[in-house]
């Protein structure tokens, strides 16, 4: 792949100047800190009704203060909130080059067309992990602040692959998020797709197909659903045909914008 | 003479409509050549076809050699465009924006950026934002991505747009030397003809994506309407006397004497000299060349009082 790691320099370069790293990364930061906040709830809801952190009509639902609690919380959240925070990313990386106008620029390079498609996805992907590392140090960090009581090791590890496979499924599913930014030649159409598929996945899911529904998929997984090889090949699928497409797009599509 | 760019009944339907139509033209290297048409006469779909964005509904086209296919590579390591609107990353310094371009063009060296800056007279804004520039700034910056990489082919789409009158000289001054120290070709589009005719060497006329005319900027001032106006402190008498004497003149409203006829515009000593004799010696003789605005109107068939 000719100038692939100059064509991620560069991206990696409008990542960085930009401001959507740290708004990314601030949003994602809420999970742990979110679910830090119900362990102080959890560890003594008396205390915290009578201090005001919560209404006394509050209904504490989730479990106990402890890791196991505290880590399901994560993997949910990477799960469900990692489709809309990582197609974000995939958004705004490929819409920006429409919203910009600078598309213009990458389309008569001796660069090849798919080099830097390939550039984008690989920054997408990298940013996508390092703000999934980023919650899970954080998670670790304010567990122990927060004194929650040891358990076996086997715990973090069980949580760790959960994550990890999780954040695997939601990066993969970027892919069509991004050939929507090219097609529709900005970043508000893409955010409109993976809106339409979150809602799809929820009736999808409501009507009993979900493990069908590559949208679905993520949060049935973290959910601990026994999935079979059929839901994980769809999401594979989804996320080639995402990939191509936008390879076939920027290749072969008039490009007008 | 070598060609640069070479088209074949390049033509680019979008549905119903027709935006580029068989399209034949050969530009030579080492020359400026001009594509003037209004908006959306179809120069940008051309230049967006020259440059395999865009994909070519019928005939054919061939850059530095190498025939445009879409998703083809060649031949764009020769090529510099700016294609449209001049636009950055508007978060990216004037440096980055070049630095970032650089690095997609393989075997530009780092110091091309810096020698680049200063040929545009962007040195005072090397480290600000692109997005805080000015649109002439902006311009500018788009030329410079165009030239980093010292291109044997430029395609400038509507280069003068957003620069000051002393930008457009400029910008103009820097385009002929490279033309003439580098041997660079050059193909722009424009749709001002007073501004393409001090640049270019051949002019392309198009309208309704049809090529209608191409010519040698001499030809442009041969092909140029003349007339010879005349006023004399009794207007009608010489007239009269002009036309007895076998001229075809048009007097106007306010007077003046208006001769299309060859001799009296290559001859306007003899009108004088008829009109001293006659005892209407003229207070005004002016050959008044057609301007190019109007030219340009007219070969498209929109002179004033015309539509589109």
């Amino acid at each position: 792949m000719n100038n692939l790691a100059q064509a991620i320099w560069v991206e990696f370069l409008k990542a960085r100047r930009s401001k959507m790293p740290l708004f990314t990364a601030l949003g994602f930061a809420l999970v742990p800190l979110g679910g830090g906040f119900f362990m102080i709830v959890l560890k003594d809801p008396e205390m915290a009704r009578r201090v005001g952190l919560i209404s006394t009509k509050a209904q504490l639902t989730m479990g106990a203060a402890d890791w196991q609690t505290y880590l399901r919380f994560l993997t949910m959240a990477v799960g469900g909130g990692g489709i809309i925070l990582f197609g974000l990313i995939a958004s705004w990386v490929f819409g920006r080059e429409y919203s910009d106008r600078t598309v213009k620029d990458l389309l008569a390079l001796p660069t090849a067309r798919s080099t830097i498609v390939l550039s984008k996805f690989f920054v997408i992907a990298l940013w996508s992990a390092a703000l999934t590392i980023l919650i899970c140090v954080l998670t670790l960090c304010v567990g122990a602040a927060l004194g929650l009581p040891a358990v076996s090791p086997q715990v973090f590890w069980q949580s760790g692959i959960t994550i990890t496979v999780a954040a695997c499924l939601t990066i993969a599913l970027a892919t069509p998020i991004a050939f929507a930014a090219s097609a529709w030649h900005g970043y508000l159409p893409p955010i409109g797709v993976m809106m339409l598929a979150m809602g799809l996945a929820q009736l999808i899911n409501a009507a009993g197909w979900g493990e069908y529904f590559p949208w679905s998929v993520p949060a049935l997984y973290v959910q601990g659903e026994k999935l079979g090889m059929v839901s994980y090949v769809i999401v594979i699928f989804t996320s080639i045909a995402g990939l191509f497409g936008t390879l076939f797009w920027w290749e072969w599509a008039d490009q007008t914008h | 003479m070598e060609t640069v760019i070479e088209t074949n009944n390049l033509t680019k339907r979008y549905g119903d409509i027709t935006a580029v139509d068989g399209l034949s033209l050969r530009v030579a290297k080492g020359e400026i050549y001009a594509f003037l048409g209004l908006n959306g006469a179809g120069k940008t779909t051309t230049i967006r076809m020259l440059l395999g964005m865009v994909k070519p509904t019928l005939g054919e086209a061939y850059v530095l050699g190498s025939k445009i296919r879409i998703g083809e590579k060649k031949p764009w390591d020769s090529v510099g465009y700016l294609v449209e609107t001049a636009d950055s990353y508007p978060e990216l310094t004037v440096r980055e924006n070049l630095e970032a371009m650089r690095r997609l063009r393989p075997g530009t060296a780092p110091q091309a950026v810096d020698r680049v800056i200063e040929r545009l007279g962007l040195t005072e804004y090397t480290d600000r934002r692109a997005g805080t520039l000015s649109h002439g700034n902006k311009q500018r910056l788009g030329l410079a991505k165009a030239l980093l990489h010292n291109p044997q082919l430029l395609f400038l789409d509507e280069p003068a747009i957003g620069l000051d009158p002393a930008g457009i000289v400029e910008i103009r001054n820097l385009l002929i030397e490279l033309v003439r120290e580098q041997g660079v070709t050059v193909f722009m589009s424009s749709h001002i003809l007073g501004e393409v005719a001090r640049l270019a060497q051949r002019i392309g006329i198009i309208h309704h994506g049809r090529l209608l005319q191409e010519l040698d900027v001499d030809e442009l001032e041969r092909n140029r309407r003349r007339r010879l106006l005349v006023r004399a402190r009794n207007g009608q008498a010489a007239h009269a006397v002009l036309a007895s004497a076998g001229f075809t003149t048009e007097i106007t409203s306010d007077g003046t004497i208006v001769m299309k006829d060859r001799m009296a515009i290559e001859r306007p000593d003899d009108i004088a000299t008829l009109l001293v004799n006659s005892g209407h010696p003229p207070t005004m003789l002016n050959v008044e060349e057609e301007d190019l605005e109007h030219y340009f109107l007219r070969l498209i068939g929109m002179e004033e009082g015309g539509t589109r």
